[in-house]
C-alpha cells in the first residue's frame, strides 16, 4: 500500500495523516525488534569471544529487584534448563566469578586463589541469605606458594585503634591525614612516617603506600609481636621399627629421600633434628657432634617416659651432619631381622613432645600399624562386612581421646604433628588424625603400601616426601580473620586449634593447607555497600623471622534475592559444603550428612524457582552461576567420604574426609570432580605457549562412560592421581607413538611412566601432562589403564555421571531433585 | 643456671640475638622475665652504667654495654657474679667479631638470631661446674666485679633509678617510665592477640 516516500535520508515518510501515527509505530517496533536482534547477537558474539577469558562475562548487575524475564539481565542469572541441558559441564576450565566491583576495587582485589567467598554479592540482611538457601562462608589458603609478594619492612605497622584491622586497599583516606577502617568505620590518625612512601619517594600521598596498594602483604613484626625470641627450624622423625613396618620397607625410601633433601630442609644456621625409632620399646640417638658414630639409647619403661639424655638428642643439622649420615644410612638396615611385632607409638609420641617442648617445630610420626602397646593403644573396629553397607556407617569418630590430648599439648609448646600412615590394613585413622587435625599438623596416607609390591605407592610416598621436606614452613603461628561490622565467624574447618572466638592456633603452617569459614549475618548491613574480610596470619619464617601475611577481600552487598544468586561461587559453595558434612556425619551419621547435601541443592533452587514469573514445574531450571551445583553435589555423594553401597575400607574414608577438611579448594575440586580429557587426538588448535613450549589445550569431558570410546584414550586429572585410560580399539598409531608399545596388548599391566618418544604425539601428550604437573605443587602419581583390566574399577568410579547399583545418573539425580522441589 | 641472655642495640632497643634455657621446667616462666628484659632495653643509653646488677626477685640480672650494644643475661641468684660477667665478656668479644660493623645497619629484630648457637655452646662452659678453670681466668681479668652497681630491676624500671650512673632520681623520666609501662604492657598483651 503506497502511503509515503523515502525522503532524502533514507525515512519513509507517510502522507496519510491519520495513518501517521500508526505507521510510526508500526515502523518502529519493527526498528526496536531489528536492532534489538542485532544488540542480542552482538552480545551473543561478545560472550563467546569473552568465555576463555576469566570473569569478564558478567555484566554489570545493578537490576536491583527486576525480575529474570527481562534483559539484559547479567550471564550468571540465564535461566538453565537442567534436564534439557545435555552438556552442561563447560569445556574450559570454571573460573572464579570475579566479584561486581568497580574497576580499581576490581584491580586491588584479592587473588581467589587465596581467599574466595561462596556468595560474591553478600546478602544485606540474614532474612534474606536464608530465603536463598546457600552456604554463605570463606575459603582461604593463606600460606600458599606465592611467585610476587610486597614485603613490608616499616618501624610502624598501621592498625585500626579499636578493631586492630591492618591498613589495607578498602579503607577510606580522610583529607589526607586521617583514614577510615573498612571493618568497623573508627577514624585513626595517619602516622608521620607512614606520609612518607619510601618506593615512590614522594610525600603526602598515604593511599599509594604499598600497604594500600596491594591487597596481599607481609609485614616484618617489630619485636611486640613475639612472645619469645623466634625459635629455630626443629624436625624430629619418630619411625615405626617393627616387623611390619620392615616388612613394608618404608624405611629405605625416607632415609634416601632425607640424605637427599637434609640440605634443602628450610632453616639456618641453627636448624634442628633429631630421631626417635619404636616398636615395643623406644629408641633414641646421641648425634653429639664429635661422636665417631651415633649411639643408640634404648628406654623400655614404656608407662614413664623419660629422655635418657638431656640434650644431643635433638642436635645442630650442620654441626652433628656426619652423624646424621651415618645414620641414615645405617638405619634402614638396623631392624632388618626384628621379630618384634608390637608397636608403641603412644609413648613414642609422649617421648616426642617431651623433647619438642622446650622449642617447639614439627614432627613427623611414620606410623605402618595398630599402634598395641602403651597409651594410646587401639583396637581394631572396622567390620569388613559393612564397607558396603548403605546402612550406618560407625567409626567415624576416635576411639580415645589420647592423642586429641597430646595434639593439645603439642599445639601449646608450639610442636605440630604430622603423620604419614603407611599400612595395608586397619589403622583407625579415625582416632589417629587427631594427632595432625588439632596441633595444625598434615596427614599423608598409603593404604597397602609396600615398597616391592606396590610400587605407585611407593613412587607417591617418594614424590611426597620431596614436597614435604622442602617446602616453606612458618612456625608458632597465630590466623585471625576479621570481617566488618554486621558479620561474624561461627564454624571453622581446618587443622588447627581454636583458641578464642577468631583466634587460631597453629603451631605450623605450610603452603598446602586449606581452611574454611562459615558466616553469619549478625546485624543488618543496611548502611554499606561494601564489605571485607581480612585474614592476618603472624608465624616466624624458617629463618628466624617475624612476618605477618595479611589479605583483604572485599565484595558489595545486595538487597535483592536475584542478585545473590547472580553472584555464587558454586566451587566456592560445594567445598564448604563438603566441610560441613564431614563435620555432620561425625557428629550425627553419614545418612544424615548425605541428606543435607541434597537438600541443599533442592532447597536452593526451589527458592531460586519462587524468583522467577512463570516457573514451570515439568523442567529443573537452575541459574547459570548455579547450574553445576547439582553435578558437584552428584560427585560429593559418589566421593569416598561419602558415598555407600560401594565397598569402602573406613581407613580410606575418614583419610578422604581428612583431605576435604584440610585441602585448599583448587585440590579439593579435582578431588569431588576430576577432569577428564581426550588424549589420542591432541592439535595445536587453542594451544597455549609456556616457557617455548607449546602446550595442547583439549577440550574437557563429562565424567561418563558415554564420553570413553573405546577408539580413543583419556587422561583423567584426579588431583594427586592421573589415569591415563586406553580403549580396546585405539589406533595403534597412538599406542606406539606415545606409549611406545607395538599394541594394545603388549601395554604392561602397571605402567607408570611414559617414555620419552621422538614423536610429534608424545611431545604433544607429555607437554600437556607435564603443564598439568606443574600447575600444583605435590607431584601427582600416573596410572596407565587399559580398557577391561582389573585396575579399571578406580578409574570408573570416577565417572560420577553414570548410575552404578548403589547411586543415581546425573540425569536420574536430576530428576530425584525435580521430584523433590514438587512436593 | 643460665636462664636468658638477650642481646640488643642501646640507641632504641631492637633486640639482635637471643637464647632461652632449653629445658621443660624452665624454660616455661620466662614471660615475665623477658617483658622486663625487653623494658629495660628501650631505658638504656649512653648515660647508663656499663656494668650493672639487677636484683629481679628470685633471679638477677646482669649487662654490661660495650660499643653501642647490650650483653644481658638472667641466672639464678646464686649464680656467681664473675662467671656471670665473664660470660658476657666471651659473647661481647665473639658477637663484636662477627657481627659489631653490621650493627647500625639492621632494622629487622633478631636479625643475628643465629648468634644463639654459640651462645648456646658459651653457656654450657660456663655451666658445667667442672669448668672451674673458668674462675681462674676469671680472677685475673674482672678484679673489679665488686665495683658493679646493684640495683633492684622493679625500681629501675617503675622510676627510672640507677640507670644515669648516679643514684639521684632523675624526675623528669620518671613520669616518662611510669606512664609508659601500661602502655607497653597493653601492647604486649594486645601482641599476644596477633
Amino acid at each position: 500500500m503506497h502511503l509515503g516516500r523515502y525522503d532524502s535520508c533514507g525515512i519513509y515518510q507517510i502522507e496519510c495523516s491519520f495513518c501517521l501515527l500508526f505507521l510510526f509505530v508500526e515502523i518502529l517496533e519493527r526498528v526496536w525488534e531489528i536492532s534489538f536482534l542485532f544488540v542480542m547477537l552482538f552480545c551473543f558474539c561478545l560472550d563467546l569471544l569473552f568465555q576463555q577469558y576469566p570473569g569478564v562475562s558478567q555484566l554489570s548487575s545493578s537490576l536491583g529487584g527486576l525480575s529474570l524475564q527481562s534483559s539484559p539481565q547479567p550471564e550468571s542469572l540465564r535461566p538453565v534448563n537442567l534436564t534439557q541441558e545435555r552438556n552442561i559441564l563447560p569445556t574450559a576450565p570454571v573460573w572464579a566469578p570475579v566479584p561486581n566491583l568497580n574497576l580499581d576495587l576490581k584491580k586491588l582485589n584479592c587473588s581467589p586463589d587465596s581467599f574466595r567467598c561462596t556468595l560474591t554479592n553478600i546478602p544485606q540482611t540474614q532474612a534474606l541469605l536464608n530465603k536463598a538457601k546457600l552456604p554463605l562462608g570463606l575459603l582461604l589458603h593463606p600460606f600458599r606458594d606465592l611467585t610476587q609478594l610486597p614485603v613490608i619492612t616499616s618501624n610502624t605497622i598501621v592498625r585500626c585503634r579499636s578493631c586492630r584491622t591492618y591498613i589495607n586497599p578498602f579503607v577510606s583516606f580522610i583529607d589526607q591525614r586521617r583514614w577510615k577502617c573498612n571493618l568497623c568505620y573508627r577514624v585513626n590518625d595517619v602516622p608521620e612516617e607512614f606520609m612518607y612512601n619510601p618506593l615512590t619517594r614522594s610525600y603526602g600521598e598515604p593511599h599509594k603506600r604499598p600497604e594500600v596498594q596491594n591487597s596481599t602483604v607481609e609485614f616484618i613484626a617489630s619485636s611486640d609481636y613475639m612472645l619469645r625470641p623466634p625459635q629455630p627450624a626443629v624436625y624430629l622423625f619418630v619411625l615405626d621399627v617393627s616387623h611390619n613396618a620392615v616388612e613394608a620397607g618404608y624405611l629405605t625410601i625416607l632415609c634416601q629421600s632425607l640424605l637427599e633433601n637434609l640440605d634443602k630442609l628450610p632453616g639456618d644456621s641453627r636448624t634442628r633434628i633429631g630421631f626417635v625409632t619404636f616398636d615395643s620399646t623406644i629408641h633414641f640417638y646421641n648425634l653429639q657432634e664429635g661422636l665417631s658414630q651415633p649411639q643408640m639409647l634404648i628406654v623400655s619403661d614404656i608407662d614413664d617416659v623419660f629422655l635418657p639424655t638431656p640434650d644431643s638428642l635433638l642436635v645442630n643439622l650442620y654441626e652433628s651432619k656426619e652423624l646424621i649420615r651415618d645414620l641414615l644410612n645405617a638405619l634402614p638396615n638396623m631392624f632388618t631381622n626384628t621379630r618384634e611385632t608390637h608397636s608403641a607409638l603412644g609413648p613414642a609420641l609422649q617421648a616426642a613432645f617431651k623433647l619438642m617442648s622446650p622449642t617447639g617445630g614439627r614432627v613427623s610420626v611414620f606410623q605402618t600399624q595398630l599402634p598395641s602397646l602403651g597409651a594410646g593403644l587401639l583396637q581394631s573396629r572396622e567390620d569388613p562386612n559393612q564397607r558396603s553397607s548403605t546402612k550406618v556407617v560407625q567409626h567415624l569418630g576416635p576411639a580415645t581421646d589420647f592423642y586429641k590430648k597430646l595434639a593439645l599439648d603439642c599445639s601449646g609448646q608450639q610442636t605440630a604433628v604430622d603423620l604419614f600412615l603407611l599400612s595395608s590394613q586397619y589403622s583407625d585413622l579415625a582416632s589417629l588424625a587427631c594427632m595432625s587435625k588439632y596441633s595444625a599438623g598434615c596427614i599423608y596416607y598409603y593404604p597397602s603400601f609396600h615398597c616391592i609390591h606396590n610400587p605407585s605407592q611407593a613412587e607417591k610416598l617418594q614424590k611426597d616426601l620431596k614436597r614435604y621436606l622442602t617446602r616453606k614452613i612458618g612456625f608458632e603461628a597465630v590466623m585471625r580473620i576479621r570481617c566488618t561490622k554486621g558479620l561474624s565467624m561461627h564454624t571453622f574447618h581446618g587443622n588447627f586449634f581454636v583458641r578464642s572466638t577468631d583466634l587460631l592456633s597453629l603451631a605450623n603452617i605450610n603452603p598446602d593447607a586449606g581452611f574454611a569459614v562459615q558466616l553469619s549475618i549478625e546485624e543488618s548491613l543496611t548502611d554499606t555497600s561494601l564489605v571485607c574480610f581480612q585474614t592476618a596470619l603472624l608465624y616466624t619464617s624458617s629463618k628466624g623471622e617475624r612476618r605477618i601475611r595479611v589479605h583483604t577481600l572485599c565484595l558489595p552487598v545486595v538487597s535483592s534475592l536475584a542478585d545473590v544468586y547472580a553472584g555464587v561461587d558454586v566451587q566456592a559453595a560445594i567445598c564448604l559444603l563438603a566441610n560441613m558434612a564431614v563435620d555432620r556425619s561425625v557428629s550425627s551419621s553419614l545418612s544424615d550428612a548425605r541428606d543435607a547435601l541434597v537438600n541443599a541443592v533442592v532447597d536452593s533452587l526451589s527458592a531460586y524457582g519462587s524468583t522467577i514469573s512463570n516457573f514451570q514445574h515439568s523442567a529443573l531450571i537452575a541459574p547459570n552461576s548455579l547450574k553445576l551445583f547439582p553435578l558437584y553435589v552428584l560427585a560429593l555423594l559418589k566421593q569416598k567420604a561419602f558415598r555407600t553401597g560401594t565397598s569402602t575400607r573406613l581407613d580410606d574414608r575418614v583419610y578422604a574426609m581428612c583431605q576435604i577438611k584440610s585441602q585448599p579448594l583448587v585440590h579439593l575440586m579435582k578431588m569431588i570432580h576430576p577432569n577428564l580429557y581426550r588424549i589420542d587426538r591432541l592439535t595445536d588448535e587453542g594451544a597455549i605457549h609456556v616457557n617455548d613450549r607449546v602446550v595442547p589445550q583439549p577440550p574437557l569431558q563429562k565424567l561418563s562412560a558415554e564420553k570413553l570410546t573405546r577408539e580413543g584414550a583419556f587422561l583423567m586429572d584426579c588431583g594427586s592421581v592421573f589415569y591415563i585410560w586406553i580403549g580396546k580399539g585405539c589406533e595403534n598409531n597412538f599406542i606406539e607413538d606415545v606409549l611406545g608399545c607395538p599394541n594394545f596388548a603388549s601395554i604392561p599391566q602397571k605402567m607408570t611412566h611414559l617414555p620419552e618418544l621422538d614423536t610429534l604425539s608424545s611431545e604433544r601428550t607429555r607437554s600437556f601432562i607435564t603443564w598439568l604437573r606443574d600447575s600444583r605443587p605435590l607431584s601427582p602419581v600416573l596410572h596407565v589403564v587399559k580398557d577391561e583390566s582389573p585396575a579399571k574399577t578406580e578409574f570408573f568410579q570416577h565417572l560420577i555421571e553414570d548410575r552404578t547399583e548403589a547411586a543415581f545418573s546425573y540425569y536420574e539425580f536430576l530428576l530425584h531433585i525435580q521430584q523433590q522441589i514438587c512436593k | 643456671m643460665v636462664l636468658l641472655t638477650m642481646i640488643a642495640r642501646v640507641a632504641d632497643g631492637l633486640p639482635l640475638a637471643a637464647s632461652m634455657q632449653e629445658d621443660e621446667q624452665s624454660g616455661r616462666d620466662l614471660q615475665q622475665y623477658q617483658s622486663q628484659a625487653k623494658q629495660l632495653f628501650r631505658k638504656l643509653n649512653e648515660q647508663s652504667p656499663t656494668r650493672c646488677t639487677l636484683e629481679a626477685g628470685a633471679m638477677t640480672f646482669h649487662y654490661i654495654i660495650e660499643q653501642g650494644v647490650c650483653y644481658l643475661v638472667l641466672c639464678e641468684a646464686a649464680f656467681p657474679k664473675k662467671l656471670a660477667f665473664a660470660y658476657l665478656e666471651d659473647l661481647h668479644s665473639e658477637f663484636d667479631e662477627q657481627h659489631g660493623k653490621k650493627v647500625p645497619t639492621v632494622s629487622r629484630p633478631y636479625s643475628f638470631i643465629e648468634f644463639d648457637t654459640f651462645i648456646q655452646k658459651t653457656k654450657k662452659l660456663y655451666i658445667d661446674s667442672r669448668a672451674r678453670r673458668n674462675l681462674g681466668s676469671i680472677n685475673t681479668e674482672l678484679q673489679d666485679v665488686q665495683r658493679i652497681m646493684v640495683a633492684n630491676i622493679e625500681e629501675v624500671l617503675q622510676r627510672g633509678e640507677a640507670l644515669s650512673g648516679s643514684a639521684e632520681i632523675d624526675t623528669l623520666n620518671q613520669k616518662k617510665y611510669s606512664s609508659e609501662s601500661p602502655t607497653f604492657n597493653k601492647q604486649h598483651f594486645l601482641s599476644y592477640l596477633g
